[in-house]
């Protein structure tokens, strides 16, 4: 796993250096939580920002990085909590942020009007701080993922170097650390910058 | 200008972000933990009797072999009892004095644990020059503290027939609860978490 990440950087880094023009987007970020995580947040998080990076390497590709972070958020009812024979009875507070850093590929098919539509596929890694305050207390866990995150976009041209994009990701970080596999998907709105 | 653009989204952003993480609890009572635990095995329902003392012990954790314990002042004490007693009626177990031979020995037991919180900045001569944004707005040497006391209070069960491999009696119940403290004892707190512990554990049903 450690090759492939290492190859995939360099790959990366090679071809930035030889890149004609780069593309810089800075997004408002909005999670909906999957499988495991959804399970322990159901509600979807409105606090996250992605920023992502490529340099074209040919007129229909980019290779670049993604980083950004998100944050669920879930309050859990004054209830009883059964483990074994223990119950617990009183209010939670659920907490999961995710902070993703990968690099990534992107290919830009034939600009249409003023819209630039794209897919890609991101590979890097995902840690994951959750946390869950119980009174006083906090209960908390962590994992570095090795993660996987496709997703679809358009950029819609404004001219001027400058535009704006719509994106929608899915981040999947593999069973690590004290945690089993992590997903959510996220739309994205943001300014993009090409130079 | 795009290095401007870029500054200023990425401050105005980070101060969006930071004012928007998501909050947790509003009200102190919203801070208070019951915690129940039980031998699944052990039939309740099979018993009727038990013996409660008439003064909550005081666990202090400097008690001196041969002394008398501190206790929780009759004034909160008594109506803490009382709430206990009651719960303990409506689940049909009958009060008897300990010389009775109870079933059980249901013995009750507090202790406070006091945290301090702080951040001082006695060091700012040293990373002042370095990081000048941390301690914004304080005198020199800000000092920053807090602290808050929770209180604990802890119900047991005890079957004095029951006895583990120490040779003591082994807990058949527990009934923990544990908030923070405030100036004054607030008895719908209190007689509310108490509660919630009998409502968790209706194996205690004897009726």
């Amino acid at each position: 796993m450690k090759k492939i990440l290492i190859l995939f950087a360099f790959a990366v880094i090679s071809f930035s250096a030889f890149s004609q023009s780069t593309l810089f987007s800075f997004q408002y970020s909005m999670g909906f939580g999957a499988g495991n995580m959804h399970d322990f947040i159901k509600p979807a998080s409105f606090r996250g920002f992605t920023i992502d990076y490529r340099n074209l390497v040919t007129e229909n590709i980019g290779l670049g990085f993604d980083m950004g972070w998100n944050v669920f958020y879930d309050e859990m009812p004054d209830a009883n909590y059964e483990y074994q024979n223990v119950t617990y009875s009183g209010k939670q507070w659920r907490y999961s942020n995710e902070f993703p850093i990968l690099g990534a590929m992107d290919y830009y098919f034939t600009k249409s009007g003023d819209i630039f539509p794209y897919a890609g596929l991101g590979v890097g890694t995902m840690y994951s701080l959750r946390n869950t305050d119980v009174g006083t207390y906090r209960f908390e866990s962590d994992a570095w993922h090795f993660a996987l995150r496709p997703e679809i976009g358009v950029v819609l041209d404004m001219g001027g170097g400058s535009g704006f994009n719509i994106v929608g990701k899915y981040y999947h970080g593999f069973a690590a650390g004290d945690l089993p596999s992590q997903g959510y998907f996220t739309i994205n709105v943001g300014f993009v910058f090409v130079n | 200008m795009k290095k401007s653009i870029f500054s200023v989204l990425f401050i105005v952003s980070a101060f969006m972000l930071n004012s928007c993480y998501p909050g947790g609890p509003d009200y102190v009572e919203d801070m208070d933990v019951v915690l129940t635990k039980h031998n699944a095995e052990y039939n309740f329902a099979s018993k009727g009797t038990y013996a409660i003392p008439d003064k909550i012990v005081k666990i202090t954790g400097n008690l001196v072999e041969g002394e008398t314990p501190e206790f929780v002042p009759d004034v909160t004490g008594k109506q803490i009892l009382a709430r206990i007693e009651s719960n303990m009626t409506a689940y049909g177990w009958q009060k008897v004095d300990i010389s009775a031979n109870p079933d059980l020995l249901l013995a009750p037991a507090s202790w406070e644990t006091t945290t301090i919180v702080y951040w001082y900045d006695y060091w700012y001569y040293w990373w002042g020059g370095y990081y000048p944004m941390w301690g914004w707005g304080g005198y020199y040497p800000p000092v920053y503290y807090d602290s808050y006391t929770t209180g604990t209070l802890l119900m047991t069960l005890i079957d004095k027939n029951e006895v583990g491999a120490n040779g003591n009696p082994v807990t058949q119940w527990t009934g923990a609860i544990n908030g923070i403290m405030t100036g004054s004892y607030n008895a719908t707190r209190m007689n509310t978490s108490i509660d919630k512990a009998f409502a968790a554990s209706p194996y205690l049903k004897t009726n």
